[in-house]
């Protein structure tokens, strides 16, 4: 055990100390506590992190939940999407607020609820902080210590759910900074489909950190199509960790739209179990003032017969800084792997920046792999004709912005989430003209 | 209706002088054909008048309807009523063409005091137009231009001409990439747009447009210069012997070069 006496303790493992047990997840909470010991927070001298600044973490004084003087939430329907009418989870700064819930309007076989009321459930037991796998991430071990409940769905062998799921996870205001440990667990059985949007959103502009853990399993055959926005407080931190293990002919598509956040570090990955999948990994980062935002995703196809497709779209305003590391893992014995990777910035400010690392390991030989990232501003020319049609230059900017960003929000399935998405693009368009007229 | 009086012009940020002098007037009702060989200006001259941002006047003026507009931006100058047809129009992914084209259409009526249109209204008033390209209506959800033939974005040029009804027309090389099809379809339409209200300057290599579109005058522009103006039996001469005379003439002065 010589590694523990290399572990420095950070705030989290200070904070740690005051979590006090719920009763709940024992066996969960004793692992991460001796998982936790055994972590370090990372700094930038570990390659994975060596672009990203964390000192707006590492200075916050975070105090324990229940110090925080935490604000209630008000004025919350609005973030309610209408198909989601009966098939809806409310988590305020990680707690599940029935009352705000509604669940049961999706069809036979289909469960979903509060993880705290499924502790005797058989894929809780089996899945619940099993399938989450990021080595030694002090991220993950505090969030298996300090979450008690969180968002469960679960769908038996050929159910499809009737409607989207939202899971809404709001953070309110509150006196001093606090920490929030979302969980989301996901397990649909064979043959089974289910779309699922998974919304965070700050209330206020106060500071908190939020650990969203997401861990999904698509057996064979299922289908889920998963759409994650971060729509956090500009002044929040954001360290999210969603992995998904994908099942013989299975398809997992997930969507993260990064708008809010003042430091967002999302860490996506799938893991192929068999041959004949299919999966997306896709992304929209929109970020403006001094925000960061880093990506840094895992595909890894252990198997073979499996498409990938992965294009991630970076707009970046201000004095900006977006961060990518794609990875892309083919094992010896995948064959016949058809991967694409794309991440393609946007420049609309001179002091914005964009640090993108595309990474292939390939050990097999018969793959097919794209990959290319792309920098670059606005086409002036593109401006020009915009203008010599009538448009302003503002206006002409914003069209072209938002067409750059169009791509990904085209796949999404689910109609009220495309318009907000729709909404929001020309809201951070919108934003940045006024910005520059101000200027 | 359009005075460009001595204009010189630059490329922004550059010392290479384009534009070394330019006069031409032109006059409601009519068509000009503007007429010379390669890097002689004549492109530049178009797009210095819609205000394209990558050229800089450095002297002269150009007047429309007896004002300057070299202040103006190249919106605004469209809102006046100036329509430029690109040499190559520019491909705009995820924006359709009936998106631009609204948006276009509204943003000009309203600066132009005439009603705006809702999408049904503008649909209705677009169908004819797209008759007269002969274009299907499938290519109104296309995004603009993108992966359009070279065909095909001349054609869009025209159309976007005829939506907007511009006051005056540039039509940068809109015949060049055309098939003869092509090119009667495109010269059929700026025939029936053009009236007694407008103004079209026509921007060209070759002699072949002037057999379907009738110019009331014909310039010749070498070195940045119109250097010879005449009916449109000039550009019949120059059909038959190239530019080299008018060259010759133009160096004669001292004025080229």
């Amino acid at each position: 055990m010589n590694s523990s006496t290399s572990v420095e303790s950070s705030f989290l493992h200070r904070l740690a100390k005051h979590i006090t047990a719920s009763g709940k997840w024992a066996a969960i909470r004793n692992q991460s506590q001796k998982d936790l010991n055994m972590s370090s927070f990372p700094h930038k001298k570990i390659e994975e992190w060596r672009f990203t600044d964390l000192r707006p973490i590492t200075r916050t004084e975070f105090v324990p939940f229940d110090e925080a003087g935490v604000f209630p939430a008000t004025d919350i329907e609005q973030y309610f999407i209408p198909e989601s009418d009966r098939s809806r989870l409310v988590f305020i700064n990680g707690n599940y607020h029935e009352k705000y819930s509604s669940i049961g309007g999706l069809g036979k076989g289909v469960t979903v609820g509060n993880l705290s009321d499924f502790e005797e459930h058989d894929s809780v037991s089996e899945y619940l902080n099993k399938l989450v796998n990021y080595d030694n991430d002090v991220f993950v071990h505090f969030n298996g210590l300090n979450f008690v409940d969180g968002a469960f769905i679960h769908l038996e062998k050929d159910a499809k759910a009737e409607a989207p799921i939202q899971v809404l996870n709001l953070y309110t205001d509150a006196k001093e900074p606090f920490i929030s440990t979302p969980r989301l667990l996901v397990v649909a059985e064979e043959e089974s489909d289910v779309t699922i949007i998974e919304d965070h959103i700050g209330l206020a502009g106060n500071t908190y950190l939020t650990i969203p853990v997401c861990e999904v399993k698509a057996k064979q055959g299922a289908h889920i199509h998963h759409v994650r926005i971060q729509r956090d407080s500009l002044s929040a931190l954001h360290v999210s960790r969603p992995i998904a293990y994908v099942e013989k002919n299975s398809e997992y598509h997930s969507y993260t739209i990064n708008l809010g956040a003042k430091l967002a570090r999302n860490e996506p990955r799938v893991v192929q179990e068999d041959e004949e999948v299919d999966f997306t990994l896709d992304g929209l980062v929109l970020i403006d003032g001094e925000q960061v935002a880093d990506t840094h995703s895992v595909m890894d196809h252990r198997f073979s017969h499996g498409e990938s497709h992965q294009l991630h779209k970076v707009v970046v305003n201000g004095s900006a800084h977006s961060i990518f590391n794609g990875k892309i893992f083919v094992r010896k014995d995948a064959q016949k792997i058809d991967s694409f990777q794309e991440n393609r910035n946007l420049l609309l400010s001179n002091d914005g920046l964009v640090n993108t690392k595309p990474q292939l390991e390939i050990f097999a030989d018969d793959v097919l792999c794209s990959h290319g990232a792309t920098i670059g501003q606005l086409d002036p020319e593109e401006v020009f004709y915009l203008q010599s049609r009538g448009m302003t230059e503002e206006k002409a900017k914003e069209v072209l912005t938002y067409a750059f960003a169009l791509e990904t929000i085209e796949n999404m399935k689910v109609e009220s989430v495309h318009k907000l998405l729709i909404e929001e693009v020309y809201r951070y368009t919108k934003a940045n003209t006024v910005a520059k007229v101000t200027a | 209706m359009l005075e460009i009086k001595n204009l010189h012009a630059v490329v922004e940020g550059e010392d290479i002088e384009i534009l070394k002098g330019v006069n031409l007037k032109v006059n409601k009702g009519e068509i000009h054909a503007i007429m010379g060989p390669n890097g002689s200006g004549k492109s530049t001259l178009a797009k210095v008048a819609a205000g394209h941002p990558e050229y800089e006047v450095t002297g002269g003026d150009i007047l429309y309807d007896g004002e300057s507009i070299l202040e103006l931006d190249p919106d605004e100058r469209a809102h006046a009523g100036i329509f430029l047809a690109f040499q190559y129009p520019v491909e705009v992914p995820g924006v359709t063409n009936t998106t631009l084209l609204r948006e276009s259409y509204n943003t000009i009526a309203a600066s132009r005091g005439r009603e705006e249109l809702d999408p049904l209204e503008f649909d209705d008033y677009i169908s004819d137009k797209l008759e007269l390209v002969q274009m299907k209506r499938d290519f109104l959800d296309r995004s603009v231009n993108t992966g359009f033939s070279g065909g095909e974005k001349k054609r869009n040029e025209i159309f976007q001409m005829a939506v907007l009804q511009p006051k005056l027309s540039l039509l940068d090389e809109t015949d060049s990439g055309l098939d003869i099809d092509a090119l009667k379809i495109v010269s059929d339409g700026i025939n029936k747009l053009h009236g007694d209200d407008d103004a079209v300057i026509l921007i060209t290599h070759y002699q072949r447009l002037l057999n379907y579109i009738e110019p009331d005058f014909v310039h010749v522009m070498i070195g940045g210069k119109i250097v010879k103006s005449g009916d449109k039996t000039l550009a019949l001469k120059l059909e038959e012997q190239g530019y080299d005379w008018l060259e010759a003439h133009a160096t004669v002065n001292g004025e080229a070069g």
